[in-house]
C-alpha cells in the first residue's frame, strides 16, 4: 500500500514502441492531473491497461496505490479495480443497455447498496453530466459527446480518488472536454477534495493545457514536462 | 517432405490449443457460480430469466412446429410398414427409442444452436470488437459473471426443457397419426407407457441439459474469442456453429455408448 504522501499511479521501466521514449517513468501525485501524449504507435493507448492490470507490459511495471495489479489473482483484481474510475477509449458502453443502465451497472453489480441508494446516485451522477433527457437512450440513439458524458459517469459511479481516461477528448468540442474534465476532477472547490485524473490521448485541446498540473509528451523524451 | 508433416503439425497445434482453451474456459464458467458476487446475483438472475425468454420461451413455437411435423410423419409411415406386419405393439419401442431418446434431443439441441447459438456468439463478439468486455473488466465486472454464466445457464435449463416439450409433442403428434392411420387410441397410448421407463426420462434430460452446456461454451467461447476485428465476427460465428453441431452428435453418441 502506498503511503499518503506517495504517488497513486507510477509507471517504472515501461518501454514505448514508435517513439524515441525510452523506458517510461512517471508518478502521478494524489489530486494531480496529468495529461500523457503520444501518437498512435507510441503505446500511449496501453498506459491505462497496464496500471488496471488488463495488460502486461513487456518490461518494467505499473502500480496503483503502490499495488501492482498484474501478479494478483482475478479475483483481487477485479475488486481493486473497482476502487478506481475508467473510461476506454470508444466509451465501451455496452450497447444492449440505456446509458442510465450503463451508469448504474457498476453500482448493481458491485456494491451492496440498496436500490434506492443507487438510483439516487444514478440520478445525481446523470444531471452532473446533463444526461437526463437522454438517459433512456442506447448508446447507439445517442451523439458522440451523450456517450463520452455517460462513459464518464459509468467511470465516476463510485466516485473513485483516481480516475483513468483514454481519448476522452476526442470528437468533442474544446467546452465540452473542459466541462468533462471539471467533472472527472470532481470540480476545482478544494484542492484537498479534487481527484486524481490520469488522461491519456493523441492530443489535448488548447483550453485544457493551462488547467492541468502536467502534460507529457512520449514521441520527444519531455516525460516530466510540467505546465506548458 | 517436411513441409506436409509441418502443416500437419501446426493444425495440430492449432486444435490442441483451442481445445485446451475451451476446456479452461469451461472450467472458468464454472468456477464463476460460486466467485459470483453477492451483489452480482441480482443483475446475473435477471441476465439469465432474459437469456430463458430469448432462447427456451422465444422458442416453444418452432420447437412445437418442428416436432409436430417431424414425429407426425415418421410416426404415421411407421404405424403404416408396422400395421402391414401386424407388428403395431413395436410402435412404442420405436417412438421411445428414435424420438424421445435420439431424436428429439438432437433436433431440439440442432434448433437451439441455429437460432440461439449464432445469436450468442455473434453478440459476444461484438461486445469484444467494441470493446464492452475490455471496459467490463476495468470496471471491475468479471464478464464470466456477466457476460457468459447467465448465457450458459440459460442454453442448458432451455435445451432441457425443451427437449421435454419436443418429446411430448412428438408423442401427441404420433398419437394423431396413429389414429389417422387405423392405430386405436388405447392401443398406441398403451404401447408408448409399456416402452417408456424412468431411464428414458433420465437419457433425454441428461442429453438435453449436456447439448445445452455444449452450445453456451462453444457459443461464448467463440464470441469471446474475437481479436481481430468485426469481419472475423461472422467466422466466429461458424466455427462456433460448426463446433457445437459435431459436439451434440458426439454428447448423443456419449450417451449410447454408456447405456
Amino acid at each position: 500500500m502506498n503511503e499518503p504522501d506517495g504517488p497513486l499511479l507510477e509507471f517504472h521501466g515501461i518501454p514505448m514502441t514508435g517513439s524515441a521514449a525510452g523506458a517510461f517513468e512517471l508518478l502521478v501525485m494524489r489530486h494531480e492531473t496529468v495529461v500523457v501524449v503520444g501518437d498512435e504507435n507510441s503505446g500511449v493507448d496501453s498506459l491505462a491497461e497496464f496500471a488496471l492490470g488488463l495488460e502486461a507490459p513487456a518490461a518494467g511495471s505499473a502500480a496503483v496505490f503502490g499495488t501492482n495489479l498484474q501478479p494478483l489473482p482475478r479475483r483481487e483484481q477485479l475488486a481493486f479495480r473497482r476502487r478506481l474510475g475508467y473510461l476506454p477509449a470508444g466509451d465501451g458502453l455496452l450497447n444492449n443497455l440505456s446509458l442510465r443502465d450503463n451508469v448504474r451497472l457498476p453500482l448493481r453489480f458491485g456494491s451492496n447498496f440498496k436500490t434506492d441508494e443507487i438510483e439516487g446516485r444514478v440520478d445525481v451522477i446523470l444531471a452532473m453530466l446533463r444526461l437526463n433527457r437522454v438517459a433512456q437512450e442506447r448508446p447507439a440513439q445517442a451523439n458522440e459527446e451523450q456517450r463520452r458524458r455517460a462513459a464518464l459517469g459509468r467511470a465516476l459511479a463510485f466516485d473513485p480518488e483516481l480516475v483513468l481516461l483514454e481519448q476522452p477528448f476526442v470528437g468533442l468540442t474544446d467546452r465540452a472536454s473542459a466541462e468533462l474534465l471539471e467533472i472527472a476532477r470532481g470540480g476545482e472547490i478544494g484542492a484537498g477534495g479534487r481527484r486524481t485524473v490520469f488522461v491519456t490521448g493523441q492530443g489535448i485541446p488548447m483550453l485544457l493545457r493551462n488547467r492541468v498540473e502536467r502534460v507529457v509528451h512520449l514521441a520527444d523524451s519531455r516525460h516530466l514536462l510540467t505546465r506548458p | 517432405m517436411s513441409a506436409p508433416i509441418a502443416v500437419v503439425g501446426r493444425s495440430a497445434a492449432r486444435r490442441l490449443t483451442r481445445t485446451g482453451g475451451l476446456a479452461r474456459f469451461t472450467f472458468e464458467a464454472f468456477r464463476a457460480i460460486f466467485s459470483l458476487p453477492g451483489a452480482g446475483r441480482q443483475v446475473a438472475g435477471r441476465l439469465l430469466l432474459n437469456q430463458l425468454r430469448f432462447t427456451a420461451v422465444e422458442a416453444v413455437g418452432l420447437i412445437a412446429l418442428l416436432s409436430g411435423i417431424f414425429s407426425f410423419l415418421v410416426i404415421s409411415m411407421a404405424v403404416r410398414e408396422l400395421g402391414r406386419v401386424g407388428a403395431y405393439d413395436l410402435i412404442g419401442r420405436l417412438i421411445v427409442i428414435i424420438i424421445v431418446r435420439q431424436l428429439g434431443p438432437i433436433l431440439t439441441a440442432l434448433a437451439v444452436v441455429g437460432r440461439s447459438g449464432t445469436a450468442i456468439t455473434a453478440e459476444l463478439a461484438t461486445n469484444t470488437v467494441m470493446r464492452e468486455v475490455r471496459a467490463l473488466e476495468g470496471m471491475g465486472i468479471d464478464p464470466n459473471h456477466y457476460l457468459v454464466l447467465p448465457r450458459v445457464l440459460g442454453c442448458i435449463i432451455s435445451v432441457t426443457i425443451l427437449t421435454v416439450l419436443f418429446d411430448a409433442v412428438a408423442l401427441l403428434a404420433g398419437f394423431l397419426a396413429a389414429g389417422s392411420e387405423g392405430m386405436s387410441g388405447g392401443r398406441y397410448i398403451g404401447s408408448v407407457l409399456a416402452s417408456l421407463n424412468s431411464t428414458d426420462v433420465w437419457v433425454t434430460l441428461g442429453k438435453g441439459a449436456l447439448s445445452g452446456l455444449v452450445i453456451g461454451i462453444w457459443s461464448s467461447y467463440h464470441g469471446l474469442a474475437v481479436r481481430r476485428g468485426p469481419t472475423e465476427i461472422p467466422q466466429a460465428v461458424i466455427r462456433s456453429t460448426v463446433g457445437a453441431i459435431v459436439m451434440i452428435f458426439v454428447v448423443s453418441a456419449l450417451f449410447v455408448a454408456v447405456q
